[in-house]
């Protein structure tokens, strides 16, 4: 832990009886773009916010570089925040949005004029700085919220979804100019997300939350080879993983051998070092992208849906068991809409995890 | 068949039209006509009267009661806009930090006295500073060191009647002010918050900007509201003492109602219309500039 990284220690935060960050322990070192990700009410913007020092800390500690700032006021804890409403002053010019922070420092005017010159140069924003917020287009708010932020020169910068009230092609956009903003600015970020795929693209390290817990950290790919429970497995890649529930028929040189629940005649070969009891029910994860259409034997799946994405296309449909199944088809046009496919999953991409959920390794 | 249906379409929508037009032609435009052209006769209360044109404005020009009217229509002005604003924002700022039932509980206390008519309004007063029984005459003896008959007493008189009025209406300012505050997003609170701004510059920087329409609109009510004073003063001291409370819908009312001259009743009537209308247009322009800068 050197510089200004963020430290959380067992934190938690109770909203009178109910437990929204039930103990939460993490590290981010300087420089890092963190991302917390997870579906909606996990926690991660309440707990975003208790590091902006926007909701208190029931319990634990909360440290940026080598300061407690458990119960610090907002202020002086050396962060600054983009809100996903941008939270701009409505009466105040790009300008005096910008410098209202130093304002209330009481800078000399010439400082304040050359940092938010500089951050608007860095945004591209000279232009505007004479204009009210509402006569900006949503992607410029966005740039001025950020440039709120630059002028402060924070230790540590936190978006509170920032991107999420963008269209779509902005937003791809805008997640460019975060990741090059980070590399040139080189500080601290920590931004929430519940898009998995903003999360993978911008992360150095993610943190999977869920139920107030973090469910996995680590980088982007880790998660994505590697992860540690069903949970993460699922929310992490698009679309989203498969799972079956499947029965071990026996044992592999390497692992087991898998047999799905209505599907008797396929075995799936499982690389696992833990040794389990033939018979023992457990789920199978396997990832569209990892199912290939075959002529041999496989899984049958009547495709319902198809979504054609031009270079590829994801089929949508079921097994005879009635499991939903996606998988990723790249290449061939036609349509398969209707049709019965046959689809084998590459080995050694294939997750194992108990019936609660944890991987079975 | 396109002119069909617009045939179709005027006719619903005269017919949606025509009630208001009746009522508003019937009730507000013709008494007000009327009102104007009275204004220019000699006419009694009930009857015709001869046209003597600008007589009735001549006559009112050099009419010291009613420079004594105006006089004190604005220094009742005086006495209740700017103070009630002020009183309702505090008020609405310290409800605003309160939450849900409690909050409405609180709300509700003040908003009280508003739906209570003038006459309730009046005798509830006039009996708390009842001269020799009031609940209030202990209060004011231990200030003033002698119990004081406010209602007759030339220089209590109006700003009583300006606390009776605050405590009147204020609680619907409240409410303006309220609904104002709730449309500030908390987020730009918290923004001010890590950008360093102390509670007072949150109100300074934040909430008062933001707020200001509102109060420009409350203080436009309020002179509107304010300068129609009638009612506390007819019911709790009748203009008296010597006319320290005497406002121009009181001389009009006198002109027309005891006097029985409603020529001369409607130039009064005209020349406070006007006075309504010039300051409060005037004022409105004033405060939207001032928000504006």
């Amino acid at each position: 832990m050197e510089g200004t990284g963020v430290n959380l220690d067992a934190v938690t935060k109770t909203f009178g009886i109910v437990d929204v960050i039930r103990g939460v322990d993490m590290e981010i070192n300087k420089g890092e773009f963190a991302v917390f990700v997870g579906p909606s009410g996990c926690g991660k913007s309440t707990l975003l916010r208790m590091i902006a020092g926007l909701e208190e800390t029931t319990s634990g500690k909360i440290r940026i570089g080598e300061r407690d700032v458990t119960n610090e006021d907002p202020a002086k804890r050396g962060v600054a925040m983009v809100f996903q409403s941008y939270a701009l002053y409505p009466h105040l010019t790009v300008f005096e949005n910008m410098a209202f922070s130093l304002r209330l420092a009481r800078r000399p005017k010439a400082e304040i004029m050359q940092k938010v010159h500089e951050a608007a140069e860095i945004l591209k924003l000279t232009e505007q700085l004479e204009k009210k917020p509402s006569e900006l287009s949503g992607g410029q708010r966005q740039r001025v919220a950020i440039g709120r932020a630059i002028v402060r020169a924070p230790d540590v910068f936190l978006f509170d979804e920032p991107l999420s009230n963008l269209d779509a092609e902005l937003r791809v956009q805008m997640r460019l100019e975060l990741a090059r903003l980070h590399k040139a600015l080189g500080v601290t970020m920590i931004y929430v997300t519940h898009d998995q795929v903003e999360a993978m693209t911008l992360a150095d390290k993610i943190f999977v939350l869920q139920g107030g817990y973090v469910q996995q950290w680590g980088e982007p790919l880790e998660l994505y080879e590697d992860p540690s429970n069903r949970f993460v497995a699922g929310f992490i890649g698009s679309p989203s993983m498969n799972f079956f529930n499947a029965t071990i028929a026996g044992h592999t040189a390497d692992g087991i051998s898998a047999r799905l629940d209505g599907q008797p005649d396929l075995g799936l070969e499982v690389r696992l070092s833990q040794a389990l009891e033939v018979g023992a029910e457990i789920v199978v994860g396997i990832r569209p992208e990892h199912l290939a259409l075959t002529d041999g034997p496989g899984l049958r799946v009547t495709v319902d849906v198809a979504e054609e994405l031009g270079g590829m296309s994801y089929q949508h449909g079921t097994l005879e068991g009635g499991d939903a199944v996606i998988f990723q088809q790249s290449g061939a046009r036609h349509g398969l809409r209707g049709t019965v496919q046959t689809v084998v999953p590459e080995p050694g991409n294939i997750f194992a995890f108990d019936r609660e959920g944890d991987r079975l390794r | 068949m396109q002119n069909q249906r617009r045939r179709r379409e005027l006719r619903s929508a005269a017919m949606l039209v025509a009630p208001f037009l009746f009522v508003f032609t019937v009730f507000f435009f013709y008494p007000t006509l009327k009102v104007i052209t009275l204004s220019f006769t000699n006419a009694p209360l009930i009857g015709e009267g001869e046209w003597i044109g600008f007589d009735n404005y001549v006559k009112l020009l050099s009419d010291r009661l009613f420079y004594t009217s105006i006089w004190n229509n604005f220094y009742f002005v005086l006495l209740t806009v700017i103070p009630t604003t002020v009183i309702a924002l505090l008020i609405a700022l310290a409800v605003d930090h309160l939450k849900g039932r409690v909050q409405a509980l609180v709300l509700t206390l003040f908003f009280l006295p508003y739906v209570l008519p003038v006459s309730v309004v009046t005798l509830i007063w006039s009996w708390m500073l009842d001269f020799q029984f009031g609940i209030l005459q202990p209060m004011i003896e231990f200030f003033i060191g002698r119990p004081v008959a406010v209602f007759k007493d030339p220089h209590w008189v109006m700003p009583m009647i300006a606390v009776v009025t605050i405590w009147w209406t204020n609680g619907f300012n409240v409410l303006l002010f309220i609904a104002g505050l709730r449309n500030i997003s908390p987020d730009l609170y918290e923004a001010a918050a890590l950008d360093g701004a102390t509670n007072w510059q949150r109100f300074r920087r934040v909430t008062w900007p933001l707020l200001w329409p509102v109060t420009a609109l409350v203080l436009t009510l309020q002179m509107i509201l304010q300068l129609k004073l009638f009612d506390q003063v007819y019911l709790l001291s009748n203009g008296g003492p010597f006319n320290q409370s005497y406002v121009v819908l009181l001389q009009m009312y006198r002109e027309a109602f005891q006097l029985n001259h409603g020529g001369y009743a409607s130039a009064i009537a005209m020349v406070l219309f006007l006075t309504i209308v010039i300051v409060s247009v005037l004022q409105f322009q004033l405060l939207r500039m001032g928000g504006r800068k």
